[in-house]
């Protein structure tokens, strides 16, 4: 079952071969207007790395413990549906302890007291993190010099992270195709997927980087499950 | 108070001892506590000067004469503070401000302010929980106190404010918003029981219709009708006898047979305040009383208790003859036993607490067991087989299933096969744990014309279990709490270490300005002594609390050890 549920993993799907498409201290961003399904991507991409044993470190800057934790349930109990009862909950508490949710104030976050908390963590052997996702990031160029920092972290504790980044209707992209706002930070990153509502799907679309091997092959989220659709 | 959304409002007593300092507690209501704490007074004189206060919002002083400061006086403030008075006071009205559209539109038009409008905006701060309004005196000089008690009645919710919610027990538990209106039917909850003179006195909260002499509640539990008899209205130790206690109130009722979180309803619904659902316990203590005084009021302090409290249980040891209270925590027992003491002067002996572990299989295993036995006069047979195997859906902790064609076991006996399984489910043949989880399907077995009975048949199930158990990889599951640890922001990692050292999961830590709230997962077994250990760690300023979240397998090398004690207690027993 274990095995079954890792080939669901939705960068496979994508087209990218290796498991971890990102190298460590790499970055990536999930772009999307608000309630497109970014934390839904990334949550799934959480539950891969969890079911393979890499330990992730989910910061949420919106959402309390509890609702981050309802995100990883349903969507593993969406993942696992076909299974029976017993081992679906069998599997879920021996995943459980590969994942660690932190939450901040959005105004109360700063990069050196993630640095802070995270030292406290590994420092006493409590959790080390191979996957880090930050859900709620405002990004802009103020944030140039922290986002560095942290890179270099990552990269040199093996990490990579997963960002989400909330594009505005009101904001229309440059001439690379990201929002403004973002733009300025992009070039730390080394992988930007964007979801895109059409009709009743929603598109994963690869905007940046990456090797994808079956480049323009529609990926898509199940809008009513926010799981990505399989392919046909 | 922030997981029941009860606005607050503070009172800085003690304001003429030595060291008094209001400002500074009202900076630290900001910085440890997170509060937006908001002076509405301000202290004339304070330590052994201490002489009355200063009403931002009348601007007047008030003091507090005669031997129990029972005598208000309302004067000007004194010259000298009254600088300070109209800074604090403006500040005040700005800070309140945003609560209201109407003050902010007064004082941007410069229009005189009015009491009624701070009284509305403070009001509504208050009551959003976004303002802590605070007051000083000194409460044993009954100094300040008026002021307090006019505020409770400002700014404090009324019962209309509140939104309360029961569950509808004809669907599923689904909460329904209940209206505080005294003509709708009646929905009460009797949240205390108090063991008076004249019997059982029920404390009840009307949370809908009213509660009047003659009228006639069911009991949502029980489905017991009962005519209210006597309705009272309690002050202190004095009581009053009212007609009635319309929504909102409290009251107290006589000669009522319920248990503490009881529901009461008028006849036709089927509403309760609380959920029905009462958890297993999952620690257990002995107790032992020193004298035999103490053992009669033991037995009448458990009766007592355990109609209180649904959660607390209680029986005899049938092998050590031990009485055993059990509940769902350390504290949880430890509060019965100072209360057993303290109300029904009975001093007991507590042995160690014991985690309620339980057993179960994790694969299906076949059995087939023949019972027989021939030792002069009528002899014993019976065979039992088929498999057992983990129930994988919904909660049942026993299922059998006779799929037994042919007659190969009598139908008069099937029952008596039933019921032989079902008793080795209360005591593991291993550990001695209760099982739970466990299907069992008997598909074949043989009987004799002569030598078959009922007992022959429990005996072969019996045995039957015992085979199949052994084979079907029996696991200890134990009690897994939700531990949720309160803690300033500098000692998280303390605490998540603490937590890290009793086997706990943290699920995560959310940060809430200057203080982190952890939650984690850990099992009972490892809380034993956690308040202490985090009092000293944090020095005494992270809180906890704890409950029962799950159970989960307990890890090998745990479970050997566990082994070892009920091998070593047996011993002992024995």
């Amino acid at each position: 079952m274990k095995k079954e549920l890792i080939l669901r993993n939705p960068l496979l799907q994508l087209g990218f071969e290796t498991e971890d498409i990102l190298p460590a201290g790499g970055f990536g961003a999930v772009l999307a207007h608000a309630g497109v399904g970014k934390t839904a991507l990334l949550v799934q991409l959480a539950l891969n790395g969890m079911l393979r044993n890499r330990n992730v470190l989910h910061i949420s800057l919106n959402d309390p413990v509890n609702k981050v934790n309802l995100w990883y349930s349903e969507l593993f109990h969406h993942l696992a549906g076909s299974y029976e009862g017993a081992q679906i909950s069998r599997l879920w508490e021996s995943v459980l302890p590969h994942r660690f949710i932190m939450t901040f104030r959005v105004e109360s976050f700063t990069v050196p007291k993630l640095k802070e908390r995270l030292n406290d963590l590994t420092e006493q052997g409590i959790f080390s993190p191979a996957i880090m996702i930050i859900d709620g990031l405002h990004f802009d160029e103020s944030l140039l010099a922290d986002l560095n920092d942290l890179k270099a972290m990552a990269a040199g504790t093996g990490m990579h992270a997963w960002f989400t980044v909330h594009t505005h209707r009101h904001e229309s992209p440059g001439t690379d195709g990201l929002p403004p706002s973002f733009s300025a930070v992009a070039g730390l990153f080394d992988l930007v997927l964007e979801l895109k509502p059409e009709h009743a799907d929603v598109h994963i679309k690869l905007r940046r980087g990456g090797e994808s091997t079956t480049a323009g092959v529609a990926l898509l989220l199940d809008p009513s499950t926010m799981l990505i659709k399989d392919p046909i | 108070m922030k997981r029941y959304k009860v606005p607050c409002i503070a009172f800085i007593n003690k304001c003429d001892r030595s060291g008094a300092d209001p400002s500074r507690v009202i900076a630290q209501l900001h910085s440890k506590l997170g509060h937006n704490a908001l002076a509405m007074q301000l202290p004339i004189g304070l330590e052994t000067n201490f002489q009355g206060i200063v009403d931002l919002l009348t601007m007047k002083a008030v003091y507090f004469e005669g031997e129990n400061g029972e005598q208000v006086r309302i004067d000007e403030i004194p010259a000298d503070l009254l600088a300070s008075a109209r800074d604090k006071r403006n500040a005040m009205i700005d800070s309140v401000s945003l609560f209201s559209d109407a003050l902010t539109e007064a004082i941007l038009e410069e229009k005189p302010v009015s009491d009624e409008l701070i009284i509305d905006a403070v009001r509504r701060g208050t009551l959003a929980r976004k303002l802590t309004p605070v007051f000083m005196g000194s409460a044993y000089k009954n100094k300040g106190v008026q002021p307090l008690l006019d505020a409770v009645t400002r700014y404090l919710p009324c019962p209309a404010d509140v939104e309360n919610t029961a569950l509808d027990r004809d669907h599923e538990e689904t909460p329904v918003v209940l209206p505080s209106d005294p003509s709708l039917p009646i929905v009460a909850l009797a949240f205390k029981l108090e063991d008076g003179a004249y019997g059982q006195l029920t404390y009840v909260r009307v949370y809908q219709g009213t509660l009047a002499k003659g009228e006639v509640i069911v009991n949502t539990r029980t489905g017991k009708k009962t005519k209210v008899g006597r309705v009272v209205r309690m002050h202190a130790d004095q009581m009053e006898d009212i007609e009635a206690a319309s929504a909102g109130y409290i009251g107290a009722l006589f000669g009522i047979e319920c248990a503490s979180g009881d529901t009461f309803v008028s006849p036709g619904i089927n509403l309760s305040m609380i959920s029905m659902f009462v958890p297993k316990p999952v620690i257990s203590l002995a107790i032992f009383p020193k004298d035999n005084k103490s053992q009669i009021n033991m037995s009448k302090a458990l009766n007592r208790f355990t109609k209180e409290d649904p959660t607390f249980h209680t029986h005899v040891d049938d092998e050590t003859n031990e009485t055993i209270i059990e509940g769902m925590g350390e504290l949880h027992l430890e509060i019965y036993v100072e209360r057993m003491k303290r109300e029904y002067g009975t001093d007991v002996d507590t042995g160690k607490p014991r985690v309620a572990y339980r057993e179960t299989i994790t694969q299906r295993a076949d059995f087939n067991y023949t019972h027989k036995k021939q030792s002069g006069g009528s002899g014993q047979y019976g065979r039992v087989a088929g498999y057992m195997e983990p129930i994988t859906e919904g909660e049942e902790d026993f299922i059998f299933d006779n799929q037994v064609r042919g007659g190969s076991i009598p139908t008069q006996y099937i029952q008596a096969c039933e019921k032989g399984f079902q008793q080795c489910m209360a005591k593991g043949p291993k550990m001695e744990f209760p099982i739970t989880g466990v299907k069992v399907v008997i598909n074949d077995g043989a009987s004799h014309a002569v030598d078959s009975s009922d007992m022959a048949f429990q005996a072969a199930a019996r045995g039957a279990f015992r085979e199949g158990y052994a084979k079907a990889k029996p696991v200890i599951h134990e009690p897994i709490m939700k531990v949720v640890v309160e803690t300033p922001t500098e000692f998280q990692g303390a605490v998540m270490g603490l937590l890290n050292q009793r086997r706990g999961m943290i699920v995560g830590a959310q940060d809430e300005g200057v203080m982190t709230v952890v939650e984690a997962q850990v099992p009972l077994a490892e809380m034993f002594g956690f308040s202490t250990v985090l009092r000293s760690s944090t020095q005494g300023k992270a809180q906890f609390t704890m409950e029962f979240a799950l159970y989960r397998q307990v890890p090998q090398s745990i479970a050997e050890k566990i082994a070892e004690d009920v091998a070593l207690r047996k011993k002992s027993a024995a």
